[in-house]
């Protein structure tokens, strides 16, 4: 096969923001190497820096309506990538201004300690907009190199090498089923971008390729049954990278989940809306309740996004615009109240040097801030109102009930209240309990400042969520017309459990 | 079906955010005294916002008043839709009455966290007051879970009892179960609404809006179902039999102020009034759901009353014949006539003055024993004569006796029961002998007699602040039962309404007033 490429300047502008952050990149590595002096803040906020630029251009992009495929379709920028790189590139910023005070207890390579977070950003950044298997695949395996190395960061501890081990034999284990679905569907249609296999008929090879595919992914967002790797890997690694990767690899593998189901696999609906439906009540159950035994907070956090990521699937699972608009809402609503929790935990734990639920006995003394700004991320979390998990909860509700998917709703209903138990558990901890040592907990700026993103995003999100539910609602206009709500088309009596 | 009524201010959204924001300026401030002054000042003036609500309000009119119409998340049809009706307004009032005598009564009981404690008191009056006035559901839904919140921390940081934490906990999660369920229903309510809407080509086509929702018509098996949903939701919170249990040990544990909050204000009784009844008629009026209410209704009633004569602590009665007033309030409701429903209406307000004012006697009696049980209590009316007075008075306006409120809103309620069918009045009226004699027994074992071993001959009987809320409570009792006309015709046209509603059915009423819809209606 013959392969010409051929690019023009405009072309090149759709990679902008991408070509803006590999630049940066090398110039942040090449800073810490020729600068061995320079202290390591000014190279994390040379990357903010570097970030806020690339933001900037991604909301130009957003408001500009540019859009276009490069690469023979292999590389597509259009509103819904947009939004998914202005939320990986949201959270690597606020991640690194998270990552300040905790990157001194690297003993080494403390500089590129930037770059690698940088670095799987790009990565991520192209997945958010890889239109075809074999761009799913190379972005997938690109953001994922750096994770490996960060998640092993802590040289020292046992636990960071252990959960760095896992991580990457898993990963390396989801790569492969990666790379054999994709080589059965390319052998079974022939064809490799999304747009073109929704042609294809379903075949046995076809079946396996895509549900390995899923297998793979679903490693990515952590879902249940693919979730062996999460709670250990979480736990060893570096807080700030606990964070990272709890939020920014999720998002990214959701913008590819949803191309993929919405566009290629449109027309098999009622066999992958069984799946999901499966795998999210799986998810949230399972992480609701073994999250109530945990007595690490970052275990805790980790279980708790495991049914996070239940409830953004009910979203997918309801396969219509509006089910796809209120998953993008819920990961925005995710994203501040998940990264606000983590930035808590980093904080705390940069003073006391623990996670364990126990040491958060009365933190509500020693830093009323922190305890309320943890207050608000748990409750955000649970889905109590007017907090933005509360909006991005009935959202995901409201487009699932629209499909009729009821026994999804009622076990999804019960696990709030499941969550609400864990949640309320460190609650009690931080406002009730005495605390060992009363002396005062101090939060550097940048960190606090994380926190108050954290804090605005999910009040504002809560509160006044018209702008961002319009932003969610553009993201998506391109799937409108593919699967439009079927619950209008059915007779109003028809009701699987009526009274 | 309800016409709208304006004011030309913004009177409901100030009363709901006047104790949050006076709750943000207290967070502000270090002196203890200050902070009490301040949170009595902004809840001194949260009642007089609701006096001028009250004298505004047009009484026997079905209309929606004090109507605050806004969008809020358009996408979703979630709109910020306050007002009032003369079924909620009065509990308006109540509310921003009982939190006056609560922040009076905490004046010198509560001692540690003192700012916490007002701040969390006037977010919680925020969110009762907030669900009194939310037309719009998932506002109304809002309110009911932030509720949780305040309550959580009041009962488990100032509750009194050993095992407040569990009950803190235990109070969350029920209620949260219920109100999951509830949720579930109100999505179907906006999704049945959609369907119709969609259909007939109304825009927006989602809503969550009360008075949009009563348009839609809803086939009758779908009503079961989310009258059932909504049922979970509002019988854990009320909380009726056998949703109960969280109560005595909230009652029991938790601060008083709390205790008076929850038995004093029927959440879960008014949301059966307020959405369930005008929303799923068909629903409401199906013999087999009428049947499994009343038969709760007596269950509870009787149960109430049995279990709450061999209490021997106060709180833990009072918790029961909780349960049994609750019965009592189901009971006129599910009558489904006018005098039932007003009686109902009227015995929630009047258990906010009874019941509540039994709570701040139990108070009372606990700042001077340091117990409501009654191996601690004894003898006590010689030495105390006032608070024996008043504990009698207003115990036997919680009996009903003839000149109290109480018997006002039971004899209404035992009106429309034997309307409904005699033998629900027969059981009913057990309940009322039950209620004399459990509340009687106890007083007689507490204040009568010798003097408990171990109390001190020099108790002090009540003080100024105590014989203002006495007095106070007494002059309600005593004014609604003596001429409750005033009160009784604030509700008349909206209980009217309802029973009208009830009548005809979930047809579609206002559809005229949708030019789009019109001739599509007539064809079908």
């Amino acid at each position: 096969m013959k392969f010409t490429l051929t690019m023009s300047g405009a072309d090149l502008l759709l990679l902008l923001p991408e070509i803006l952050l590999t630049t940066w990149l090398c110039v942040v590595l090449a800073v810490d190497f020729v600068w061995p002096q320079l202290r390591k803040d000014r190279l994390a906020y040379l990357s903010v820096g570097g970030l806020a630029v690339v933001l900037v251009t991604l909301f130009w992009f957003d408001l500009a309506g540019i859009s276009g495929t490069l690469f023979k379709h292999m590389f597509v920028v259009d509103r819904l990538a947009i939004f998914f790189k202005i939320l990986i590139v949201g959270t690597t910023l606020l991640v690194i201004l998270a990552s300040m005070d905790y990157v001194r207890r690297f003993r080494f390579f403390r500089g590129e300690y930037y770059f690698l977070v940088l670095m799987s950003a790009l990565g991520m950044m192209f997945m958010s907009s890889a239109n075809d298997l074999l761009s799913v695949f190379i972005t997938v395996e690109f953001s994922t190199f750096g994770f490996y190395v960060l998640v092993a960061y802590l040289r020292q501890d046992l636990a960071s090498n252990e959960a760095g081990l896992k991580f990457f034999i898993l990963g390396i284990f989801a790569a492969g089923l990666l790379a054999y679905g994709i080589s059965l569907v390319y052998g079974e249609t022939g064809k490799i971008v999304f747009s073109d296999i929704a042609s294809a008929s379903a075949t046995p090879g076809l079946v396996i390729g895509f549900l390995l595919i899923f297998a793979a992914l679903g490693f990515k967002i952590g879902a249940v049954p693919f979730h062996a790797w999460i709670p250990d890997t979480y736990h060893g690694a570096p807080t700030p990278i606990t964070a990272f990767l709890s939020i920014a690899p999720k998002v990214a593998a959701f913008a590819i989940l949803l191309r993929m189901l919405f566009v290629s696999l449109a027309t098999f609906k009622p066999a992958w809306v069984v799946l999901l439906v499966a795998v999210s009540i799986l998810s949230m159950t399972y992480g609701n309740i073994v999250a109530i035994a945990q007595r690490n907070i970052k275990r805790l956090l980790a279980y708790s996004g495991i049914a996070q990521i239940g409830n953004v699937l009910i979203g997918l699972a309801a396969g219509t615009k509006m089910g796809s608009d209120a998953m993008l809402f819920y990961l925005l609503t995710y994203l501040f109240a998940n990264l606000g929790a983590f930035a808590v935990v980093i904080a705390v734990g940069n003073v006391i040097r623990s996670d364990e639920i126990e040491d958060y006995s009365g933190l509500n003394r020693r830093s009323p801030f922190l305890a309320f700004a943890m207050l608000v991320f748990l409750l955000s979390l649970a889905g109590v109102p007017p907090l933005a998990g509360f909006i991005g909860k009935i959202y995901i509700f409201l487009a699932a009930i629209d499909e009729g998917l009821y026994t999804l709703i009622v076990v999804g209903l019960i696990n709030v209240v499941i969550a609400l138990y864990y949640y309320l558990v460190i609650v009690k901890k931080m406002y009730i309990n005495e605390p060992v040592d009363p002396s005062p907990l101090r939060i550097s700026g940048p960190m606090t400042a994380v926190v108050y993103v954290g804090l605005a995003g999910t009040i504002i999100l809560g509160i006044y969520p018209r702008p961002f539910i319009d932003w969610v609602v553009g993201a998506t206009l391109m799937f409108s017309n593919l699967v439009g709500p079927t619950a209008s088309v059915l007779p109003p009596t028809v009701l699987p459990f009526g009274g | 079906m309800l016409q709208e009524l304006t004011f030309g201010f913004p009177i409901l959204t100030l009363l709901v955010f006047l104790p949050l924001g006076g709750a943000l300026v207290l967070w502000l401030l270090e002196d203890g005294d200050l902070i009490k002054r301040l949170a009595l000042a902004i809840v001194v003036l949260e009642m007089g916002l609701a006096v001028v609500v009250l004298r505004s309000f047009v009484p026997d009119s079905a209309a929606m008043q004090f109507t605050e119409h806004h969008q809020w998340i358009p996408p979703l049809g979630i709109s910020y839709h306050l007002a009032v009706d003369g079924i909620s307004v009065l509990f308006v009032g109540l509310t921003a009455f009982l939190t006056i005598l609560i922040v009076l009564y905490s004046w010198d009981t509560v001692r540690g966290q003192v700012k916490e404690y007002y701040m969390a008191l006037l977010a919680l009056e925020t969110t009762i007051v907030g669900i009194f006035v939310s037309i719009d559901l998932i506002l109304f839904f809002v309110f009911w879970e932030l509720m949780l919140i305040p309550s959580y921390f009041l009962i488990k940081l100032w509750g009194t009892g050993g095992e407040r934490e569990h009950a803190a906990l235990k109070y969350v999660l029920y209620t949260l179960l219920g109100s999951v369920f509830m949720l579930l229903g109100i999505l179907l309510l906006d999704l049945n609404y959609h369907e119709w809407a969609v259909r007939y080509g109304i825009e927006p086509s989602y809503t969550f809006d009360f008075l949009h929702l009563l348009n839609a018509p809803i086939p009758p098996d779908r009503q079961l179902l989310i009258f059932w949903l909504m049922f979970l939701g509002f019988a854990f919170k009320a909380p009726l039999f056998p949703f109960h249990t969280w109560l005595p040990d909230v009652l029991g544990e938790g601060p008083f102020g709390m205790a008076v909050v929850l038995a004093g204000i029927k959440l879960g009784t008014y949301g059966f009034i307020r959405f369930s009844l005008p929303l799923l008629p068909d629903a409401s009026t199906n013999s087999v759901v009428v049947l499994v209410l009343m038969t709760l209704a007596l269950l509870a009633i009787v149960y109430g009353s049995v279990v709450a004569l061999i209490q021997p602590d106060l709180r833990r009665l009072l918790a029961f014949s909780s349960i049994g007033h609750l019965g009592f309030c189901v009971l006129g409701l599910f009558a489904l006539n006018f005098q039932g429903l007003q009686g109902s209406l009227l015995t929630m307000i009047n258990l906010g003055f009874t019941t509540a004012g039994l709570f701040f006697v139990a108070g009372f009696l606990y700042s001077r024993c340091q117990s409501t049980h009654l191996s601690a209590l004894g003898g006590l009316a010689r030495q105390v004569p006032l608070l024996a007075t008043f504990f009698l008075i207003i115990g036997l306006a919680s009996i009903g006796l003839p000149g109290t409120n109480g018997f006002v809103g039971e004899f209404l309620i035992l009106l429309g029961a034997f309307k409904a069918h005699w033998f629900y009045g027969a059981v009913g009226v057990l309940g009322v002998i039950f209620g004399a004699a459990y509340l009687l027994w106890y007083y007689e074992r507490a204040m009568f007699g010798p003097l408990a071993q171990g109390l001190n001959r020099a108790i002090v009987d009540l003080n100024a602040r105590e014989r203002l809320i006495c007095l106070s409570l007494c002059v309600m009792i005593f004014w609604i039962g003596l001429y409750p006309a005033p009160f009784l015709r604030i509700m008349n046209g909206s209980v009217q309404a309802v029973v009208e509603r009830l009548e005809r059915g979930s047809t579609p009423t206002a559809v005229a007033a949708r030019p789009l819809a019109r001739a599509e209606v007539v064809e079908e």
